[in-house]
């Protein structure tokens, strides 16, 4: 990955992962197609009156939008962790990511797959926790199909058979549970979460630990599992600090971060079938958010 | 690659909507009172004619916001090689606390395997060097034989930071040395293996008069030998362009805090209405995309976003100015902000400061200084093309492609593109600003064009 390139001081030249444009573009035809037609599917739905209109809350207005400011009381430190993931990011996390990059793409998604079935044991146990038990039978289901028919989780049969993955995890349980975000936290190494997702993590790991699903959590190969599981994590996500250039963007990433989870709650929420209508999102417009 | 994930063709068709929650990053309460600043009143703000929309319909708002449809995109190669480089630069200034990451200048680079011509391409104001839609050109220039260099705009922080000579960017001229001088420096390192056959420019939006000043700053020192431009949808006065800008934003978005957290409250709401009826469990970027087409409705809403996302750009631009050029609007320049300080305020007071601040308070007061017998309305007739306007009269190695409906030009500055440069533009019907860069006329056109067989608008 450092390709050879010119060796002076003042100036270095490294590869990154290849572009293309072709299958870029082919995708992107297939995927308007796709939204053109769900929203004509959306379109006609709509017309027609929908039959459980009594167990969706009523929609939020902009006054139940949370402030606009964040609950953030440990700043300072989460500076300067930003900075430090930041530069571990680019000293090795990204560069390991972009080189695993390289791996032919059927052997990628195979290990995003493996991982992903792997922390369906995970959503079963939270979605019962949660109450949740359609959601947790559809997590059991999608493990023991993907661990057969997609041979060891190797492939996603289960999403092919219409029944698309729904992880969940610590952190929604113990939303479910009344818990807030609380204050905004930057995790070393991990990244930008709040409170309560980090202390979700952290359950989440134990329980991977604690139900050692076919030993491999502490066994011999667990710590070159972790590793890729990681890097499979990162070459999955779309983002690079500081390419914004902005002496900004933590104040931006945190407000993104923050408001992104406060909607994914409100969404699980109103996803309960048993629609408990009183909890729709509290109003937290005079609160910074997270609180 | 993730090919799903990092279309550029699906970016660029969400980055309009990106940009307004990314203002999201904008918001925050307390009303602001602007404080009038005593050496500010002599300078008066550049004028800007025309509507706010400038040539925009509703089809030329949205083609900004949305870009190119799918459909209509230039076939691409399949596969297209990419490096990065990070530069040092000789000239840099001291790099202050709060801009640690922008050390070096930081461009993209694909290579032929052989003997090739090499184009360099200019994002638009406040992008880096690796746009969707850098992306997008660099895709058609290699598929077309070329070795692409994507350059960040010389108005995006980590340009100011690691290659401006001032920290004061928006001068076309300055700004148009300061390319220069990164450029050779680029080329200068590049592996002996590369072996370039002659030099093009281009660039988009401001890239695009960033281009045409390289070329014309080239034709005195000759460092480069830069064969041709072609400017991609150019302002003709470039802080005319921003003023319409400004009165959009003023117009669309209003003015204070209360509006931005207007503005955010019903985008939040929406959203996770929108959310809340799907049966997704990630706010990922798949919904996002959908979402757009469905948030934004109104003309009012598209310029909103338009204005918005260039709001975003400037704050980062005054920041530096101001903390480079020691105007201390919202910079102490005794006491810089460090790493750990909180920046919350200094971003809430920015983002409802429009260009014109920028330019009585920063920009003007330092080149006034700078520059013994400047006016502030010979620093406005600098911002205008017509600075190099005898070149672009009459070398026949100058191009350019624009829509009728760019929201930054109103009718007279497009009349001066035309005058100008003759049969050397193509005037496309559609499109609005940049939303038609990757389409097959548009690609077709700018390769004829670099390629010297441009035989004007027959089509």
């Amino acid at each position: 990955m450092a390709a050879a390139g010119c060796a002076s001081q003042s100036m270095s030249i490294h590869n990154v992962p290849a572009e293309h444009p072709a299958a870029d573009n082919a995708a992107a035809v297939e995927s308007a197609a796709a939204f053109a037609a769900a929203a004509a599917t959306a379109a006609g739905e709509a017309g027609r009156p929908a039959q459980d209109t009594a167990e969706i809350p009523p929609p939020l207005t902009a006054a139940d939008a949370p402030s606009m400011r964040t609950y953030d009381p440990w700043e300072r430190m989460n500076r300067f962790t930003y900075r430090f993931n930041a530069r571990f990011d680019e000293a090795l996390y990204l560069r390991l990511s972009n080189a695993y990059r390289r791996v032919p793409a059927p052997i990628r998604s195979g290990v995003h797959n493996f991982f992903g079935n792997l922390s369906e044991v995970d959503s079963v146990v939270n979605y019962t926790l949660q109450w949740r038990l359609k959601l947790s039978a559809r997590s059991l289901g999608r493990l023991l199909i993907n661990t057969t028919i997609g041979i060891g989780g190797l492939f996603d049969a289960a999403a092919r058979l219409k029944l698309p993955g729904a992880p969940t995890g610590f952190s929604s349980t113990l939303a479910t549970w009344g818990m807030h975000p609380g204050p905004f936290l930057v995790i070393p190494f991990l990244g930008p979460s709040t409170l309560r997702d980090g202390i979700g993590f952290l359950g989440d790991y134990a329980a991977s630990y604690g139900i050692d699903v076919a030993k491999l959590y502490r066994g011999n190969v667990s710590w070159g599992l972790d590793g890729l599981n990681a890097v499979d994590q990162r070459a999955n996500i779309n983002f690079r600090y500081y390419s914004t250039g902005s002496p900004f963007e933590y104040e931006n990433v945190r407000f993104l971060y923050v408001r992104k989870r406060l909607i994914e709650d409100a969404g699980l929420r109103a996803k309960d079938s048993n629609a408990r209508s009183t909890t729709q999102m509290e109003n937290a417009a005079h609160e910074p958010a997270g609180k | 690659m993730q090919s799903s994930d990092t279309s550029p063709a699906r970016e660029s068709r969400i980055s309009g909507w990106l940009a307004c929650v990314a203002t999201a990053a904008l918001l925050s309460s307390a009303p602001m009172a602007h404080a009038a600043d005593p050496s500010a009143q002599a300078i008066a703000p550049p004028p800007a004619p025309g509507p706010a929309t400038g040539l925009a319909d509703s089809a030329g708002l949205r083609a900004t916001v949305f870009g190119a449809a799918p459909q209509s995109l230039a076939p691409m190669p399949n596969k297209v090689p990419l490096a990065e480089i990070n530069i040092s630069l000789p000239w840099a200034r001291p790099v202050p606390d709060v801009f640690w990451f922008d050390r070096k200048l930081r461009v993209w680079f694909s290579a032929q395997a052989g003997p090739a011509p090499l184009a360099i391409v200019i994002a638009g104001t406040g992008s880096d060097g690796n746009t969707a839609k850098l992306s997008t050109l660099r895709g058609a220039l290699f598929g077309a034989g070329y070795h692409v260099l994507t350059m960040p705009s010389p108005t995006f922080p980590g340009f100011i930071v690691s290659a401006s000579s001032t920290g004061v960017a928006g001068d076309l001229m300055q700004d148009g040395r300061d390319l220069y001088a990164a450029m050779r420096e680029i080329v200068a390192h590049l592996p002996r293996r590369v072996r370039i056959t002659e030099i093009d420019v281009l660039g988009y939006s401001l890239g695009g008069a960033n281009a045409a000043m390289v070329k014309a700053i080239d034709a005195s020192q000759g460092k480069l030998k830069i064969h041709r431009v072609v400017m991609i949808d150019p302002p003709v006065s470039l802080f005319a362009s921003i003023g319409r800008l400004d009165k959009l934003f003023a117009i669309n978005v209003g003015s204070g805090d209360d509006a931005i957290e207007r503005l955010y409250r019903s985008l939040y709401a929406e959203l996770a209405n929108l959310y809340r009826a799907s049966d997704r469990v990630q706010l990922d970027e798949d919904f996002i995309l959908g979402a757009a087409a469905t948030v934004l409705k109104s003309d009012a809403e598209f310029s909103a976003a338009i204005a918005l996302s260039f709001r975003i750009d400037l704050v980062n631009v005054f920041f530096a100015g101001d903390l480079y050029a020691g105007t201390g609007v919202v910079v102490d320049p005794k006491h810089p902000p460090k790493v750990g300080d909180s920046l919350e305020e200094t971003q809430r007071r920015l983002r409802n400061m429009p260009f014109a601040d920028y330019f009585t308070k920063v920009f003007a007061p330092f080149y006034l200084k700078q520059r013994p017998n400047a006016t502030a309305a010979s620093l406005i007739a600098d911002s205008r093309l017509d600075i190099i306007g005898e070149a672009l009269r009459n070398d026949p190695d100058y191009y350019a492609q624009s829509n009728s409906d760019d929201v930054i030009l109103n009718a007279q500055e497009l009349t001066w593109l035309e005058d100008t440069l003759g049969s050397r533009i193509a005037v496309y019907d559609h499109g609005g600003h940049l939303g038609n860069i990757g389409e097959r006329q548009q690609v077709a056109d700018m390769l004829q064009m670099l390629a010297g067989n441009w035989v004007g608008t027959a089509h």
